[in-house]
């Protein structure tokens, strides 16, 4: 690109923190609901009535809580390096 | 529009595009008719840039330039120079859902992705694409993706894996389609208070709202293809 963009005023990189922390509630939802409908349809197809469903249903959990721990890290890793370029800017 | 809420003046009905009959079956097929608009809209303004592109660009391929150009360095600071393969998937997703959730904007128009049928279909070909991806960058061993970081978790991690990997597309399904589903209920709700006067001030909120929804979405694919792109742990 022609125009160079001054690194302080990029709209992007709010974009991005914003866009990641829209998604963070909808992960803690999204991991346990396929957990649970996976787990009873195991349960109709194996005739395993409740353990299927429980057992998806606790490992959705988790992988909901991976899923809100990767984008915590994300968001705090963004602010990290915002925070140095900051930093690198004043000296 | 908004499901039951008066709407006054829409398109579809006057083009006769409100319902098709498919089998002696009644479908709704405004959001086809709508997403055909997008449609028309993306072709005609690509015609337009083609036909006059230059080396010094005028108004709308220095709008484009900017969209396009600033997209792609972004994509390519995540990615790396892979990230220039597989871009032009992402700048297509995300040029197509900006147009139509801001065709809601428009009086007479609805916003297509205010239909979860839209939606799932574009979150089921993003689910499709990242795993070709990745499935052609590194044959049968994409399944170490799945596997976690040692072999003796496996048991535990492929479960998880899996789930996690079956919720995303449900995830930018129902993102997308609850926030802009309900901006136009908003929208109608407003307009029904105060005609013209109580939507203008709510549209500046929108329009960034809606324009960050097709960030996200763009945003979200770049992570999964980057996810299936990159080496496995």
């Amino acid at each position: 690109m022609v125009v160079k963009k001054n690194k302080g005023a990029n709209p992007g990189k709010y974009f991005d923190t914003m866009g990641t922390v829209g998604t963070i509630g909808l992960h803690m939802v999204s991991h346990p609901a396929v957990g649970a409908v996976a787990g009873y349809f195991l349960d109709d197809w194996l005739g395993t009535k409740p353990w299927m469903f429980i057992t998806f249903l606790i490992l959705g959990v988790i992988a909901g809580f991976r899923a809100v721990y990767a984008d915590t890290k994300k968001v705090m890793r963004n602010q990290e390096k915002e925070d140095n370029e900051r930093f690198q800017r004043k000296d | 529009m908004a499901s039951g809420l008066p709407h006054p003046l829409l398109l579809a009905p006057l083009a006769g595009m409100d319902s098709i009959t498919i089998n002696g079956e009644v479908v709704n097929f405004s959001h086809v008719f709508y997403t055909w608009i997008a449609m028309a809209i993306l072709f005609s303004l690509a015609f337009l840039v083609r036909g006059q592109i230059k080396l010094v660009p005028g108004k709308l391929q220095n709008v484009f330039e900017v969209i396009i150009g600033g997209l792609e360095d972004f994509v390519v600071s995540n990615i790396g120079e892979d990230g220039r393969k597989i871009f032009h998937v992402l700048i297509a997703l995300f040029l197509f859902i900006i147009t139509m959730n801001l065709l809601g904007l428009v009086p007479g128009f609805d916003a297509p992705t205010a239909n979860v049928n839209t939606n799932a279909a574009m979150a089921l070909f993003t689910f499709a694409y990242y795993n070709w991806v990745g499935l052609k960058r590194w044959g049968v061993g994409y399944i170490k993706h799945f596997c976690g970081p040692f072999w003796w978790l496996t048991p535990l991690m492929l479960p998880l894996e899996l789930i996690s990997h079956c919720a995303r597309p449900l995830s930018l399904t129902l993102r997308l389609f609850g926030n802009i589903r309900g901006e136009e209920i908003v929208l109608i709700l407003f307009f029904l208070l105060a005609p013209i006067v109580g939507t203008i001030p709510i549209y500046f909120l929108f329009g960034l709202a809606k324009c960050l929804q097709a960030f996200i979405w763009f945003m979200l694919s770049m992570i999964y293809l980057k996810g299936s792109l990159e080496h496995a742990h």
